[in-house]
């Protein structure tokens, strides 16, 4: 399987060159034939590297110890599931993996467009091959899954060798997540090939008009969102497996999937300009470009070892082919603009300072300071190195201090963007927008300030939180009113309706809430406690309403692990709440350890316990409580922004007129004139 | 005799009052550590996190990880001196090098690190601002123009309407 695999992989490199080389003359040509097959040429790559990723999974499944990177990675104890998953636990795997969705993009594109957009489709087709064949290059060349293990024997030859088992998983990895997190982030990076590839395609086939931008709307809202269930994945992986307490650390490798989520948010934004208004073309292409660049420099910093990170397991030497992937990358795009720059002119104009255009251009730009900062920020010891000599490291507690102030700001052009006007917003449309949002927003924030809240930023936090969503709720209820008044359905059938209607506007809208979600979670950390103790059997620890009773400690032996448990009784107000079971886990097969932690969650607190050793003197378990608050608004955030993405990829449903008492429903015409004198019709945000 | 014996009473009841007082302080000052040793970045190598919070991937256990302990012991043992804890962190740096800051120092290139952000947005907000004074100034051409030609006619109007609703009407 082995040969099948790497023949494959070579056979899959052989297909993308052609694919790109023929792509290349087949747009100088213009030979249908020659356009046909390099498309082909495109889709069989695809296929061959799906075998080729199978070929590496059976070889896993198969306990094939023969190979090195199986042997790295797994051992004949480990569970099913995760021989399965342990194909992106490594180098050579992951960018295997990386191909391979990349590849089931490439083949949706090219399958979904193969008799649509003549012009514009060979050289959508002949990026997409560039990309693939850097990926192809690195996993048959670099750090190619296949490699047998062998040793030089005495007279130079190669002696090949099978183990009887392999090193074992790393431990971390041998979590649920870990199942769905990588796959989810990596879908995300690879997705954005997509749009860049449509964008530089369309600039340079000087393809007219924003089709460009319709086309690649779904898949770029399709790698956002994948993006987005990575990254918090991610955090719950750290949250539940690495034991401090925390979900998001600034880490690197978190800060470099961090920055293409901001620059395609920003994108996902601006581009609505352009779709409306016919501006920032200029603006659009390059976001989509620095995205794409953005995923590759997140490969970079993963792998290079540039940055020291929690992902250590993924470095390697390979950072200088990703640096001559990005200066080529970068070369081809300034190539491309400046060469046909004037395809992107646009006659912008603002009809008034207060708009939703103004608020737009607003949200791009905290979204890109973000952006930047973040990246200086995890580049800085780097630059500090090179300026003065000494690495100087930059933390949490720096990225909290720059990013926080910017998130609140991005709360608040959330709440205040929908509320805009295209165009020109009036002084009375103002005053009646912004009012009970603003009271609402007040008021939630003297109720958590009534709770005992004193964190200035937590405070301004829920003030906004509660302004946003008051002004989500109201846009509701002004729709849902119209569509009531006019078919007599209830609130949620009206509400309902009003989605399927307009799924983007209000799919953006619930998006937004799951946004709102998240920033209340991200707030709840103002609130956190903590208390670790040496804590005898029988003994007990307190943190805020919550009483913990070491009961019992034992040990429970498992196929690939020992683990050694704390048996805790949880008591709030002095009533048994559950019982929890942090572990702490032994794995012979590589002789590491690692950490299980126990979480009671509820939406109001987490109760986060961790059993931190054994105190080598005296022999006491340590126990390390957390009292997190509000940390399932994360999560839940999270599965909202999930499904609001989801509506709004949903085709609308288009706008009918139920009558009372007719038989047949009618395309509604004229609906304006027919609506009552108290409902507004404002353009929303769509 | 009676007053030794009082001496001794008089001595066992202070210590026995202010054992607990003792006891808090010893547990004040590892908690000051503790707290301390999140200002100092673990110098494991396995992980980002602060010496105070250190339960690095593969470490010896879950944390803080054996190193984190040294460092947490050593800024225990500055404190014991009686040093400030900026003094404390002071020392810390000195022997572990720059590479233990948990953020850049607010002096020398370390002030570059807390600046950037501030240059990024003024720059950023002076560009957008410019960005829309020219496309306003467009768009105020634009109406000066448009307010210059001449209006259409009530009839025109009329007859483009009609036009309209005829071509709509299916």
């Amino acid at each position: 399987m082995d040969v099948f695999g790497s023949f494959a992989l070579l056979l899959a490199f052989v297909c993308a060159l052609y694919a790109l080389v023929g792509g290349i003359a087949a747009i100088a040509t213009r030979h249908p034939l020659l356009i046909k097959s390099t498309r082909q040429a495109g889709m069989a790559a695809c296929v061959l590297i799906f075998l080729a990723t199978f070929s590496v999974v059976y070889l896993f499944v198969t306990d094939s110890f023969s190979i090195s990177y199986v042997v790295s990675h797994s051992n004949r104890d480990l569970a099913t599931f995760f021989k399965v998953v342990a194909l992106w636990s490594g180098q050579e795997g992951s960018l295997l993996f990386w191909c391979f969705l990349l590849s089931i993009y490439i083949f949706s594109v090219l399958i979904a467009y193969r008799n649509k957009h003549g012009e514009l489709m060979p050289y959508v087709g002949t990026i997409l091959a560039g990309v693939q064949l850097f990926f192809l290059t690195i996993s048959n060349f670099v750090t190619s899954p296949f490699k047998l293990l062998a040793v030089a024997n005495a007279s130079g030859a190669l002696e090949y060798y099978t183990r009887p088992d392999g090193s074992g998983l790393n431990p971390v990895l041998q979590y649920p997540e870990m199942i769905i997190h990588p796959p989810n982030l990596y879908s995300g990076y690879t997705g954005f090939t997509i749009p860049f590839a449509f964008a530089l395609a369309a600039l340079l086939a000087r393809y007219p008009g924003e089709k460009w931008i319709h086309l690649t709307r779904k898949w770029t809202m399709i790698a956002w969102c994948f993006q987005t269930v990575g990254i918090l994945l991610g955090a719950h992986w750290a949250y539940a497996v690495l034991g401090w307490g925390g979900y998001w650390g600034w880490d690197p490798v978190e800060n470099a999937s961090f920055l293409p989520w901001l620059t395609g948010t920003a994108f996902l934004h601006s581009v609505m300009m352009q779709e409306k208004r016919g501006m920032m073309k200029v603006w659009n292409v390059w976001l989509v470009f620095i995205t794409f660049m953005l995923c590759i420099l997140g490969t970079l910093l993963t792998r290079s070892g540039v940055v020291s990170s929690v992902h250590a397991f993924a470095q390697s030497n390979i950072g200088s082919w990703f640096v001559g992937f990005l200066a080529v990358t970068l070369a081809v795009c300034l190539f491309a603009y400046f060469k046909n720059r004037d395809y992107l002119k646009s006659e912008n104009q603002l009809d008034s300072i207060v708009s939703r255009e103004s608020s737009f251009l607003f949200n791009n730009l905290v979204l890109l300071v973000a952006c930047i900062a973040i990246l200086s920020g995890t580049l800085f010891p780097v630059f500090s190195e090179w300026f003065t000599g000494n690495r100087i490291s930059v933390g949490t507690p720096f990225f909290n201090k720059v990013n926080v102030p910017l998130g609140l700001l991005l709360l608040f052009l959330t709440g205040v963007g929908p509320l805009l006007a295209w165009r020109k917003t009036s002084a009375e449309s103002l005053k009646r927008n912004f009012l009970w949002p603003t009271i609402a927003g007040v008021v939630g924030a003297v109720i958590v300030i009534a709770l005992g809240a004193r964190d200035f930023y937590a405070i301004v936090c829920f003030l906004l939180s509660t302004f946003v969503a008051a002004t989500i709720a109201v846009e509701y209820y002004r729709g849902a009113k119209v569509i009531r008044v006019r078919s007599n359905l209830n609130w949620l059938s009206s509400a309902v309706e009003l989605t399927l209607r307009n799924t983007r506007r209000y799919g953006g809208y619930i998006v937004h809430v799951g946004i709102v979600m998240i920033f209340v979670g991200l707030a709840g950390q103002a609130f956190n406690q903590e208390v670790q103790k040496e804590i005898g059997i029988g003994g007990t620890a307190k943190i805020g309403p919550y009483e913990l009773l070491l009961q019992a400690l034992d040990q429970k032996q498992e196929k690939n692990y020992v683990a050694e448990r704390m048996i805790v009784e949880v008591m709030k107000d002095h009533k048994p709440v559950m019982i929890l079971f942090p572990e702490r886990r032994n794995f012979p097969t590589n002789q590491e350890s690692g950490t299980m932690v126990a979480i009671y969650s509820t939406l109001r607190e987490d109760l986060y316990v961790v059993y931190a050793g054994v105190n080598q003197g005296s022999e006491v378990p340590t126990i390390h409580v957390f009292l997190n608050p509000l940390v399932k608004w994360v999560w839940y955030g999270g599965i909202v922004v999930v499904m609001g993405t989801i509506v709004a990829l949903v085709t609308p449903r288009h706008a009918v007129l139920v009558l009372s008492g007719a038989k047949e429903q009618t395309q509604a015409k004229g609906l304006r004139t027919t609506l009552p004198s108290s409902v507004t019709v404002r353009e929303g945000h769509d | 005799m009676i007053r030794r014996k009082k001496i001794l009473i008089y001595a066992a009841v202070a210590a026995l009052t202010l054992a607990p007082i003792a006891v808090v302080s010893v547990r004040a000052q590892l908690d000051r550590a503790h707290e301390l040793g999140k200002r100092i970045k673990c110098s494991c190598g396995g992980c980002e996190q602060t010496a105070g919070t250190c339960y690095h991937v593969g470490g010896e256990f879950s944390g803080p990880c054996g190193i984190a302990k040294q460092m947490i012991k050593e800024i225990q043992g500055h404190l014991d001196k009686g040093l400030a804890d900026d003094q404390v962190i002071d020392l810390m740096i000195k022997e572990y090098g720059t590479a233990a800051y948990v953020e850049p120092p607010k002096k020398g290139f370390g002030l570059v690190a807390w600046l950037m952000p501030g240059v990024y947005l003024l720059v950023g907000a002076v560009v957008v601002i410019f960005v829309m004074s020219r496309w306003r100034k467009r768009a105020e051409v634009a109406e000066a123009v448009a307010a210059r030609q001449k209006p259409v006619s009530a009839e025109a109007l009329e007859r483009a309407r009609a036009l309209a609703q005829k071509a709509t009407e299916e």
